[in-house]
């Protein structure tokens, strides 16, 4: 759908507000009631998520009339979608769809924003949305690890460009490897083959480069047989699940994030954390496996003519209920030793990290500052560390944590698993 | 003399009077006010005399003094503070004329007391939130205007109230009603439809009461007004709590009014209660005072329709749990004073003489508002004052009244006085005005500023004067209502 | 006009340049209006330099708190209050919370529950600033409209900052009122036809007791989210009953008998609205609910300070109820739908379920004063819009209204409104006419005067002319007529 579809959605905003704040019967008091790390940045309406509808309405009836500080709203988002979960408390109405409309749009007129340019060239060139040293399996050397493109497996464990290519971030994938193999399942990588999902850049309004990487990613994955693809990183779990889906691309595959297939192997007992793990933990819900993980809702149809804003067939709207919330707390709940302590902000309505839409790259000084409002809330809560299930959630948290001398520590949730088992 | 023709024509002969024995009565009170005799009293019939009166006398340029209560008068207010000037002795004015029920209000004119109202609304099975032991002429707008301090602090939800609407001739002459009663239609219209003049905001976005409440008559006369009634309990449990420390009682009075369990609630130290309750002067006084504790809570919980017995006792059980843990305890009497007793005496105006004036013959009042938190520190600052210029602590009247649901008190010191020693007289007046400004210094919050210290009070908030006279020039623009008071 | 560069400067000068914009391209993020320019002040002291400035060039400032309504004459420089969101203090001992504007209720009520207090939540919801001046569904303990401010710290349209009551005295803000005549007859955070020219940079605002816990047990996942448990002492009820009059006696003996945590006199379609996640479920819920109550009703949150208290409001309220023949609605006693409600209604959470949701606008007739008064009125009100209804042009309620007694029926709320499509033209006339016929008849039957959509100059002469004495006020205020009015903010 474009962006003119979206025109009845953009008309219901009422300006309330609510898409500022986690939804009002979760607000605890003056600390930790914001959900939208733009507005409470830049403080201009035109950086809530109210503000970038009534602006694109605005722009669909008098002309796309592009200027610098358009661009400024557009680009200074994370696509987090909170807004859209607060927003649906009470309302139906899509939010963050056509926010994400006018930014594909935006991307399309050409107006284009240099950082981000930058990266999406490199996955032209390189097929990763980091950095490139070396080889993207580089990372597997030695670990004898089947290559599912030409071996027979049950799962495709995807590692993702940033796990894959950037050293701090690599025992991740080998926790998950180790976590893998404990569990006895018959999984493979496809290594130097494997291939950016292209989430991230369509993050960045970048859709055509995304469908290039999706189609590229199916075609492989069908060629080899995958019928289920783990992934570690939130971004590439939401790209394969549910992006590929909403373009008809994903088929039967099935898509878990590592969580998920711990959780289920503690269910089925292939896996058992046995080591004590003494550690008072937060958790944070990464944006794109929480409530953004939440599958596609396939629908086509039509407004009914009359009073309501009501749809044949129905509209069911993705409000965050079903993203994936419990199999991380699961996991971390099995570990002897673990205490968690959760949040103000948590699962569909989490404060993001601040890494998602492109503002690592183009902003990272708002990435930054969305982080740190993230320790400091973490601090809050009396916790040693704070466990994230996404690389990017990582690699932002610590480099905060680093700035601010903070003495909070970082894990992925694989790395506590590892040590547990 | 001014314009006693025109005076005449307007309210009638008979009302109008020059008597220097007349003039006399009202050229001074109570207070320590200059005595200014005014040039002429006039008792109108209705509004619409006074709305004339109002015009005349900007015509003339003549200052107007409304007075509702007959006297003794205690705070300079209706006093004129220059010559020349024309009291509106509006006590002619007394309709009750309304008393509704079911929307618990009732309405009436300046001239009509409490302890004229008080049976009127007991008949329809309801009551009025009173001051305490008000003096029996007290008008009852008077009272409402002069936003005094009520003894159920738990019915009054802001500061304004019991007040509901009013009429006012504005200084200008215009008539005006506030509230609901501002229309649409008559007020005789809006009875016809059910309406009745009660909801004390607009029209439009001001609160216009809120700017005739407190301003002495500076800015018009008020010629009726309604104010909200409560129900007349069915059954009532009254008790005393004595302490030495006021803090706990206060403490106590703030769980009681926050929880909302008690109606009547207030604290009087012992000089106070006893002045209340002695029959026999002098002995009568010091026997009870001697016998009372330093102070003493006092407060009612009360049923209504349903089940009575079953609400005073689940209060009584909850309040039990307040006051064990605060290490005092409830009775039924303090030093020979019962808590019916006070109840009883409580719920209508003082017996006469009033009570203020029983001790000593005159009785010098400072009073202010403060929360809770600074109660303590102006007390002995107060305290330390009167040693300071010789008054005896000990004959000190204190009353502290919590007002709207908790959020602060009223506190006042009664100086008695008597008035024929112009030592202690003289003594007082120093007291009083070193007091106010020494208690302000510490923090206390004179609302109503009258007399000698009024320009005191108001010139700490210059900003809140400015638009004052902004307001004043606008109702008032020959200033002829009242000059001289507040800060006009 | 744009600002010239130097004006602009004198502004940026003021807030830095971050905090300032006039680039078009966020205007249409506001209200359809061409601001001169968007600032965005951190303090009082900057309100007040911005509004000299304004003063200083003649232009038009307005400011807004949580900037949900408001109409704006072009090029007014609009303050967006944003940036100051500070809750002051919370004074237990004196029951007072001091806020500045962009404090959200939701906020400000979570503060207070922690300290077992509560504040009177606008129906417009917790969203809101908790500054803002209105009523609510917890007005039968918690007062509304203008009773719950004290001290208020106010920027003039000339910038000076007056200090309302002890605040201005002696620096304490329990009070709002004196020394002398009370300065709150004029200060007014949103209520039609416009606001108190100038801006309010801090408020006091009453507090009451809560006698629930410091923080709801609330579970599940948006949008539905409900009570682990009904805290303890507490219930939450609807009630129908065969006729309005009874409706009527039953709702006045609550207040009457000081029972009632919250009373709130809603129709079946406003319970749908609350208990459901979109709006076919709504609309199906509404069917449902509309054939189990027997007539109008209300929805009631007893609150018990003890568990006697609790025993005896209880007791009383099933006595009251049974005397005007009214019925619990079933579907409410299911524990699930009985947390949700009560949940939504303490935290005033569903306001925009209950307006926005169905079709995008609503139109109302909000009434303050006496309940009993505008029932009768609310009632041909809602007859009257039985035929849009069937025509298809606004929601079906039933044709209902709601409301409810204030300060223990004290006072009162009655409001009725019209949900539509506001891209229909059609409905959207229909329901303008309909408004200004029950409003018309309102005066002329001599009911109450609308004041929110009608010109200051239509409504005043039938109400004292009262519109006179405020034109005169505003001049005095306003000298330079920068203050514009502009309806009511929220």
């Amino acid at each position: 759908m474009a962006l003119e579809d979206y025109r009845g959605d953009m008309e219901m905003c009422c300006r309330c507000s609510c898409c500022k704040f986690i939804p009002m019967q979760m607000v605890q008091g003056a600390e930790y009631s914001y959900a939208c790390p733009s507005i409470a940045k830049y403080n201009f309406h035109a950086y809530s998520a109210g503000g970038r509808l009534n602006i694109a309405a605005s722009m669909l009836k008098k002309g796309f009339n592009y200027s610098d500080k358009i661009l400024d709203i557009v680009k200074n988002c994370q696509m987090c979608g909170a807004c859209g979960v607060s927003c649906n408390y009470a309302m139906d109405m899509e939010v963050l769809e056509p926010i994400q409309e006018f930014r594909i749009k935006t991307v399309e007129d050409g107006h284009t924003v240099p950082a981000l340019e930058k990266v999406i060239t490199s996955l032209g060139n390189q097929g990763s949305m980091v950095p490139v040293t070396g080889k993207r399996g580089d990372w597997a050397s030695g670990l004898n690890l089947k290559d599912a493109t030409s071996k027979k497996v049950n799962v495709l464990y995807h590692v993702g460009c940033l796990t894959s290519y950037d050293k701090n971030m690599q025992k991740l994938a080998k926790a998950t490897v180790n976590i893998l193999q404990k569990a006895g399942v018959n999984f493979g990588i496809t290594g130097d083959a494997e291939m950016c999902c292209g989430g991230r850049a369509y993050q960045m309004g970048y859709k055509e480069d995304f469908l290039n990487q999706a189609k590229k990613n199916m075609a492989m994955i069908k060629k080899a047989g995958i019928k289920t693809l783990v992934a570690s990183c939130s971004n590439c779990y939401q790209a394969f699940k549910v992006l590929y889906d909403k373009y008809n691309l994903r088929g039967d595959l099935e898509v878990l994030h590592i969580t998920e297939y711990i959780a289920r192997s503690l269910n089925e007992e292939t896996l058992k954390p046995s080591k004590k793990v003494a550690l008072t933990v937060t958790y944070h819900d990464p944006c794109r496996l929480g409530r953004l993980g939440e599958p596609w809702i396939h629908w086509e149809g039509k407004k009914i003519p009359g009073d309501r804003f009501v749809f044949d067939p129905p509209k069911i709207y993705r409000r965050g209920t079903h993203g994936v919330y419990e199999p991380p707390r699961e996991v971390l709940n099995s570990i002897s030793g673990i205490k968690l302590m959760e949040m103000t902000r948590i699962k569909e309505y989490a404060w993001c990290c601040g890494a998602g839409g492109g503002v690592n790259e183009s902003n990272p000084e708002f990435a930054m500052w969305t982080a740190n409002e993230r320790i400091r809330e973490a601090v809050s809560t009396g916790a040693e560390a704070i466990v994230t299930a996404c690389p990017w959630c990582e690699k932002t948290f610590n480099e905060a944590i680093q700035k601010n001398e903070s003495s909070l520590k970082v894990y992925d949730i694989v790395e506590l698993v590892e040590k547990a088992i | 003399m001014i314009a006693h023709e025109k005076l005449s024509d307007i309210v009638g002969a008979a009302n109008v009077s020059c008597e220097r024995t007349t003039l006399d009565e009202y050229s001074r009170d109570m207070s320590f006010v200059n005595t200014v005799r005014p040039a002429c009293v006039v008792k109108p019939r209705n509004a619409a005399d006074i709305k004339q009166l109002v015009k005349l006398a900007n015509e003339i340029l003549t200052p107007l003094v409304p007075v509702s209560s007959g006297s003794p008068h205690f705070r300079g207010d209706t006093v004129p503070s220059i010559g020349g000037a024309v009291i509106v002795d509006l006590s002619k004015m007394k309709r009750i004329i309304k008393v509704d029920r079911p929307r618990r209000v009732a309405i009436v004119e300046p001239g009509v007391t409490f302890g004229e109202l008080i049976p009127t609304a007991e008949k329809e099975g309801l009551r009025l939130n009173m001051p305490l032991l008000p003096r029996k002429s007290k008008a009852v707008i008077g009272s409402l205007l002069e936003r005094e301090p009520v003894i159920m602090p738990k019915y009054q939800w802001d500061i304004s109230d019991p007040l509901a609407c009013l009429e006012v001739i504005f200084g200008t002459g215009d008539e005006f009603r506030t509230g609901q009663a501002a229309g649409p239609g008559t007020v005789e219209e809006q009875w016809a439809v059910g309406g009745v003049q009660k909801a004390p905001y607009g029209p439009g976005i001001a609160s216009w009461h809120r700017l005739i409440q407190g301003a002495q008559g500076t800015m018009g006369i008020v010629t009726w007004a309604s104010m909200r009634c409560e129900i007349l309990p069915s059954l009532e449990e009254p008790f005393v709590v004595g302490s030495s420390n006021p803090n706990t009682l206060l403490e106590l009075a703030y769980w009681l009014i926050r929880l909302r369990m008690v109606n009547e609630c207030f604290i009087l130290n012992n000089t106070n209660l006893a002045a209340i309750f002695a029959k026999k002067w002098p002995d009568d006084y010091q026997d009870i005072k001697a016998a009372l504790p330093a102070w003493t809570l006092f407060y009612t919980a009360a049923g209504y329709e349903y089940f009575p017995e079953e609400r005073v006792s689940a209060y009584v059980k909850n309040i039990s749990d307040i006051t064990q843990r605060l290490g005092v305890e409830a009775a039924k009497a303090v030093g020979g004073v019962s808590a019916n007793e006070i109840l009883k005496a409580v719920q209508r105006p003082s017996e006469e003489p009033y009570w203020k004036l029983r001790y000593k013959g005159g009785c010098e009042d400072i009073f202010f508002l403060t929360i809770n938190d600074k109660l303590g520190v102006l007390i002995e600052a107060m305290n330390d004052l009167a040693i300071k210029f010789g008054y005896p602590v000990i004959d000190m009247g204190v009353y502290i009244q919590p007002i709207v649901q908790g959020t602060g008190c009223h506190c006042e010191f009664n100086l008695f006085y008597d008035p024929g020693n112009p030592g202690e007289l003289n003594r007082v007046r120093k007291l009083s005005i070193s007091a106010v400004k020494a208690l302000m210094a510490k923090g206390a919050f004179f609302s109503r500023p009258y007399g000698e210290s009024a320009r005191m009070i108001l010139n700490r908030d210059a900003a809140t004067v400015a638009v004052l006279k902004k307001f004043k020039k606008i109702f008032d623009p020959n200033n002829v209502m009242n000059p001289g008071k507040v800060c006009f | 006009m744009a600002l010239s560069k130097e004006v602009y400067k004198e502004f940026e000068d003021v807030v830095g340049e971050e905090n300032i914009c006039d680039d078009p391209a966020i205007m249409p993020a506001y209200f359809a209006t061409e601001f001169a320019a968007v600032i965005l002040p951190k303090d009082t002291a900057k309100v007040q330099a911005i509004v000299k400035l304004c003063n200083k060039h003649k232009l038009k400032f307005r400011a807004i708190s949580t900037g949900w309504t408001g109409v704006f004459p072009k090029n007014t420089i609009l303050l967006d209050l944003r940036r100051m969101n500070r809750i002051i203090e919370i004074n237990e001992k004196n029951m007072y919370a001091v806020v500045e504007p962009y404090v959200i209720s939701a906020e400000l009520q979570a503060e207070l529950f922690k300290r077992g207090l509560n504040f009177c939540i606008k129906g417009a919801g917790s969203n809101c600033s908790a500054m803002l001046r209105g009523h609510g569904h917890l007005d039968q303990t918690t007062s509304a409209d203008d009773r719950n401010h004290l001290a208020i710290e106010w920027v003039t349209p000339e910038g000076e900052i007056v200090r309302l009551g002890s605040l201005g005295s002696s620096d304490e803000w329990f009070c709002g009122d004196g020394p002398g005549p009370s300065l709150r007859a004029i200060i007014s955070s949103a209520v039609p036809p416009g606001v108190t020219p100038g801006v309010f940079t801090k408020a006091a605002i009453k507090l009451y007791h809560w006698p629930g816990p410091s923080k709801l047990p609330v579970v599940g996942k948006s949008p539905r989210y409900t009570l682990r448990e009904i805290p303890a002492n507490m219930m939450a009820r609807y009630y129908s009953f065969p006729s309005v009059e009874k409706m009527w006696q039953a709702e006045l003996k609550i207040g009457e008998s000081e029972i009632a945590y919250e009373l709130m006199g809603f129709n079946a379609s406003m319970v749908a609205s609350n208990i459901t996640t979109c709006n076919e479920e709504e609309e199906e819920v509404f069917r449902r609910i509309s054939q189990e109550v027997q007539g109008p009703g209300f929805f009631v949150i007893i609150a018990g300070n003890s568990p006697e208290d609790f025993a005896y409001k209880k007791k009383v309220l099933e006595k009251i109820v049974s005397d005007a023949d009214g019925k619990s609605l079933k579907s409410v006693e299911d524990p699930e739908i009985e947390g949700i409600l009560l949940c939504q209604c303490v935290r005033i959470s569903a306001s925009i379920r209950e307006t926005f949701r169905a079709g995008g606008a609503f139109n109302s007739i909000p009434i303050m004063g006496q309940r009993d008064l505008t029932i009768k009125w609310a009632i041909g009100a809602g007859e009257a819009k039985k035929p849009l209804i069937k025509k298809g042009l606004i929601v079906d309620d039933g044709g209902a209204f709601f409301g409810w007694g204030v300060e223990q029926g004290h006072l009162g709320k009655t409001e009725i409104f019209c949900r539509f499509d506001p891209l229909n033209p059609e409905a959207k006339k229909a329901v303008e006419e309909w408004r200004k016929e029950q409003c018309a008849r309102a005066v002329n039957e001599r009911y109450f005067a609308d004041l929110l959509m009608a010109k200051i100059d239509e409504s005043g002469p039938s109400l004292s002319n009262y519109h006179l004495w405020w034109r005169k006020i505003v001049k005095e205020l306003d000298p330079n007529s920068v203050s514009p009015e502009g309806g009511p903010l929220v």
